[in-house]
């Protein structure tokens, strides 16, 4: 039986649709639940939580979605240990809800992705490669070495900012799943568009099954929106960034 | 923003103008006092036909529907010269918006709704909440049609931003802002546009704003009540009302006055995007109702003229009259004037006529499901009228009637009639070659850094482009913007938008002819098939014979420029009372929108070039008229004519193009524009840069000695055309298909060292690159 997966839409999420339709070819049954029906969410056993506006962004982005009661059943589940992904204003949410890094109590977070050095939205291509072992993220596990997965910074606050010692932690344990990269794979901090800490792109929790990621693997996830599409490839086909929703599943079918 | 308001200032005690009573001096001045726009002839004609004095609702109703901006009172007769049927027409410019057929589907027939608006006095008073406003208006427009929202673009054009001149830096920054503040919010993806900076739009900036929609076409809401609708429910949708946009529409009828600026600033919306992405969520819900239970039903976006406006016209496009309860509508203030009330622009609201039978599931979906109170104070869904047989229009406030006028007379149209004058003529070619004493070195450095040619990747970054998932290819990487907007499906359509006001300046009828030829051209090189355009016009004073005159000439180029190409208009906007306080208009500023079909969007082609060893091809002429092209400005030559476009030769090369693009030959294209070849040919081999490759050179050496034009023509002319790059292996085929095509003719090779080499000069590209890349950043950060 395939994965349930549920799709969490709050007040101004926005990329819901396209994140079920890749979760969807990547071989998962997965559902937009929308805000009224949060009481069936007991019933999934993964959560993405895509990207957009939750809330407005109001106080600061994700901090009123990470107590709406949505959220109850996320935090449940993840500390049930089931897989939860929150992309872009999903990882956001994750933070708010300290769910990743993890490091403190529910809903206090430790860490923020916060507004970018430049002090605006930004919207540009970039590349991210794995930075730590397989095993330390199983969302991340099935991915190849040194694999560059091409994705889109949509945001306006994707800068990981924590105090200088815990930010140090958590690159020297493992959470920064995902750095920003150059195309001959190296990852310098200064590649980060937005002047991420360590260059960050995503974090994930002590257990390795929430995964917070600021880029959009999603929009560039198919051939036809691929950079690199091949000419004669079905341009419907997954590919590009749809390699880390294709490890999501994965690592929900051994489960 | 009560009774204070500057656009009020009357006592509530008298609640009518005794028109017959006043002469015309007296009648002027207690118009002006009520803050009406209109003239002392039109103030007349409505109170013989009432019979009556007319009350201050019913006046501030007639003044917002009698404006030029909801009207067209200066400009209907001549947009009845525009081609408007088609055989990819699913709908022409009847109503909110058009709509081309895109293609089928598994059985369905698809069509792309397509609107086209201006939001410049707002953008130029108050930069974010206007341009913001803008977008949240079209996406509207759209939205009422039945259809998903899938794709925005905005042709912007600001004034001189030099440094030093902070306000006119200030506004283009606001309204780039909220351009992106909007639209990425309600997650509606940013796919093309264009942008100019002239000291000409100092005083008047223009934010032009398109927006596109998905919708099956036996699914299309059309925004009328329907035949049946007697007895329709009027059920208006979103925000509260409350005192923004009081005297919106007339406000953008009238000139800009600096002194009047600030206090303008009360008629300019507010927008809520977040309200907004609810919505329309919320409508899509609707829509799907309406489909399962077989109901038809009509569906409106509040603009110009509020309630009163979109009631009005909800109605009498269906043959019916309306009754409105102004009691009954959600407001965000106690105490509002009924005249606040009817006409107030208020954001985020739409209106449905819909059948008893179902409002208490749609009032349950707005007000439940999608929770609108609880997303912004007080939105809702609320009853507040319904559609009658009587051909009246009657407003209540606080149980007595406040406005009763035949409803044809409120909406029906009012023309004036202008005196011309003809635009001077335009400077005829040249028969020799330019002379010029600067170096082609020194020039294309210069042209690079142009505020027209650099980079606009500093603007556009600001914007998302790839919400959704759908763009094919975003802003920068190719001509125009593609997008695949129906899952499992390889149809696509491409979106350009165009108007070029160096040529404006210099002659307005073949500014209009050539914002038509290169939205076409750009729909072109990325090797789609233009279906389809919208306009809008964005001229002067109508009440100025001369500036009228631009607008004639400029209405006459849309014209004839698409029926050459065998194009139809599905829906365009007029703004006017463009330009500076001091009298002076803007340039003629016709611009247009273009959409192009892919039946597979694997033959879409983009800007960079891809391998070495390729050849290139310019397909197109040169002419000796540099009128309107960048190297005139900088050097700033007068009596340069403008380009001509020899329509037959146009037509054969755009469909040779793509010919060869849906054969798979081209590797690369790009269009000859802004700056000229050297520029097209600089920024094809720019593309690999942005792709973080190494970036692939040129060597021109096939461009010596065929060119009918001089060097600087031929380098910095702005004559059209497409450059295209063809593998090696594919040169034969490519000629084949060429076969008699006269305008097609190789000008070089791709080489891997990274160089333009033409004749002694060979540049590195980075440096080109440096030059292009950098001067809208410091506007831009």
């Amino acid at each position: 039986m395939k994965a349930r997966v549920a799709v969490l839409v709050f007040p101004g999420t926005n990329s819901e649709e396209e994140t079920r339709d890749l979760l969807v070819d990547c071989g998962a049954d997965a559902r937009i639940v929308h805000w009224s029906e949060a009481a069936s969410l007991v019933y999934y056993d993964a959560f993405v939580l895509p990207g957009g506006f939750a809330y407005e962004d109001r106080i600061r982005a994700g901090a009123i979605a990470a107590h709406d009661a949505m959220l109850d059943a996320v935090i449940e589940g993840a500390q049930a240990g089931k897989y939860v992904m929150g992309i872009c204003n999903g990882a956001q949410i994750l933070l708010e809800a300290g769910l990743a890094p993890g490091t403190g109590e529910i809903r206090r977070p430790t860490a923020a992705f916060t507004h970018n050095a430049q002090g605006h939205f930004i919207c540009e291509r970039v590349l991210l490669r794995r930075t730590v072992p397989a095993t330390r993220c199983a969302i991340a596990a099935a991915l190849p070495e040194n694999l560059l997965i091409p994705a889109w910074a949509a945001h306006a606050q994707g800068r990981l900012a924590a105090a200088p010692a815990h930010l140090d932690e958590l690159d020297r344990d493992g959470y920064i799943v995902f750095r920003y990269a150059d195309a001959a794979g190296a990852t310098d901090a200064h590649l980060a568009p937005q002047g991420s800490a360590h260059g960050a792109a995503a974090l994930t929790n002590r257990e390795g099954n929430v995964l917070a990621i600021m880029p959009h693997p999603e929009r560039d996830a198919w051939n036809f929106n691929h950079l690199d599409r091949r000419e004669g490839s079905d341009p419907l086909a997954p590919s590009g960034g749809s390699v880390l929703f294709k490890s999501f599943v994965t690592a929900l079918e051994r489960l | 923003m009560l009774c204070s308001s500057s656009n009020f200032r009357r006592g509530p005690s008298l609640r009518d103008l005794k028109v017959a009573e006043l002469d015309d001096e007296a009648l002027r001045e207690q118009a002006d006092a009520l803050g009406l726009a209109l003239r002392v002839d039109e103030l007349r004609s409505i109170a013989q036909r009432l019979e009556r004095a007319p009350s201050f609702v019913e006046l501030y109703a007639f003044d917002a529907q009698w404006s030029e901006h909801c009207s067209y009172k200066s400009s209907r007769a001549l947009l009845g010269r525009l081609p408007t049927a088609g055989p990819d027409v699913v709908l022409g410019p009847a109503e909110d918006a058009g709509i081309l057929h895109l293609g089928e589907h598994e059985g369905e027939r698809y069509g792309i709704v397509i609107a086209h608006e201006s939001h410049n006095h707002p953008s130029q008073v108050v930069p974010f909440e206007g341009a913001a406003t803008g977008i949240g208006g079209i996406v509207r427009d759209v939205l009422c049609m039945g259809a998903e929202v899938v794709a925005v673009a905005d042709p912007l054009r600001f004034g001189s931003v030099d440094s030093g001149r902070e306000h006119q830096r200030a506004v283009a920054r606001g309204v780039v802002d909220g351009i992106a503040a909007y639209g990425n919010a309600i997650g509606v993806p940013n796919l093309a546009g264009d942008c100019y900076f002239d000291g000409d739009f100092d005083d008047n900036v223009l934010v032009n704003v398109v927006a596109l929609g998905l919708v099956k076409e036996s699914e299309v809401i059309h925004s009328r009540v329907p035949r049946h609708g007697e007895n329709f429910v009027l059920l208006l949708v979103g925000k509260a009302t409350d005192a923004s946009g009081f005297g919106g529409a007339s406000f953008s009828s009238v000139a800009l006055d600096a002194q009047e600026a600030q206090s303008n600033k009360g008629a300019v919306q507010v927008p809520d995007p977040f309200l907004k992405n609810v919505i329309m969520r919320a409508s899509y819900r609707v829509f799907s109702l309406l489909r399962e239970r077989g109901i038809e039903a009509g569906f409106k976006d509040l603009g110009a003229g509020g309630i009163m406006g979109c009631s009005a016209e909800l109605c009498s496009a269906g043959g019916f009259g309306a009754e409105v309860d102004l009691d009954s509508v959600n407001v965000a203030l106690d105490r509002l004037l009924p005249e606040v009330i009817a006409v107030g622009e208020t954001q985020e609201r739409l209106l449905w006529a819909l059948p008893e039978e179902i409002v208490d599931e749609v009032e349950r979906i707005y007000n439940e499901e999608f929770s609108l109170p609880q997303v912004a104070q007080n939105a809702r869904a609320v009853r507040i009228g319904r559609a009658t047989a009587a051909q009246r229009y009657q407003l209540r406030h606080l149980g007595e009637i406040v406005m009763d006028v035949p409803i044809d007379f409120l909406t029906g149209s009012v023309r004036d009639t202008l005196p011309v004058e003809a635009p001077t003529p335009p400077p005829m070619r040249r028969e020799q070659d330019l002379h010029c004493k600067r170096s082609l070195d020194d020039l294309f450095h210069q042209i690079l850094a142009h505020r027209d040619v650099c980079s606009r990747a500093p603007l556009y970054r600001h914007y998302d482009a790839v919400v959704r998932g759908r763009t094919v290819i975003p802003r920068g990487e190719a001509d125009a913007g593609v997008m695949a907007p129906i899952r499992g499906s390889r149809l696509a359509f491409a979106l350009s938008v165009d108007g070029n006001p160096r040529i404006g300046r210099l002659d307005p009828q073949r500014a209009a002819e050539h914002a038509v030829y290169e939205s076409i051209r750009n729909v072109v090189a990325v090797g789609a098939e233009p279906i389809g355009l919208t306009d809008c016009l964005n001229y002067g004073s109508p009440r100025d014979a001369r500036q009228y005159g631009e607008l004639v000439a400029g209405v006459d180029g849309l014209a004839r420029a698409a029926r050459d190409f065998g194009l139809a208009y599905v829906s365009g906007n007029v703004s006017l009372y463009n330009g500076a306080p001091n009298g002076h208009a803007i340039p003629a500023s016709p611009i247009v929108a273009c959409l192009g079909r892919l039946t597979d969007l694997s033959h879409c082609v983009t800007l960079p070039l891809k391998e070495i060893g390729s050849h290139l091809y310019l397909v197109g002429e040169t002419q000796r008229a540099l009128g309107g092209s960048v190297l005139a400005s900088i050097l700033a030559l007068a009596d340069e004519a403008v380009p001509e476009i020899d329509i037959e030769r146009i037509v054969a090369e755009h469909r040779f193009v793509l010919a060869a693009a849906s054969n798979g030959l081209l590797r690369s294209a790009h269009d000859i524009s802004d700056g000229g070849l050297f520029v097209t040919l600089a920024e094809m081999s720019f593309g690999a840069l942005a792709d973080r490759r190494a970036p692939i050179g040129i060597d021109l050496d096939g461009y010596a000695g065929w060119s009918a034009a001089g060097r600087f023509e031929s380098a910095f002319g702005e004559s059209g055309g497409i450059v295209v790059e063809v593998a090696d292996r594919d040169v034969e085929r490519f000629e084949e298909l060429a076969g008699a095509l006269e305008s097609v003719r190789e000008i070089g090779t791709t080489i891997a060292e990274p160089l333009l080499a033409f004749e002694d000069e060979a540049w590195e590209i980075a440096d080109l690159h440096r030059s292009w890349s950098r001067p809208l950043e410091e506007l831009f950060p």
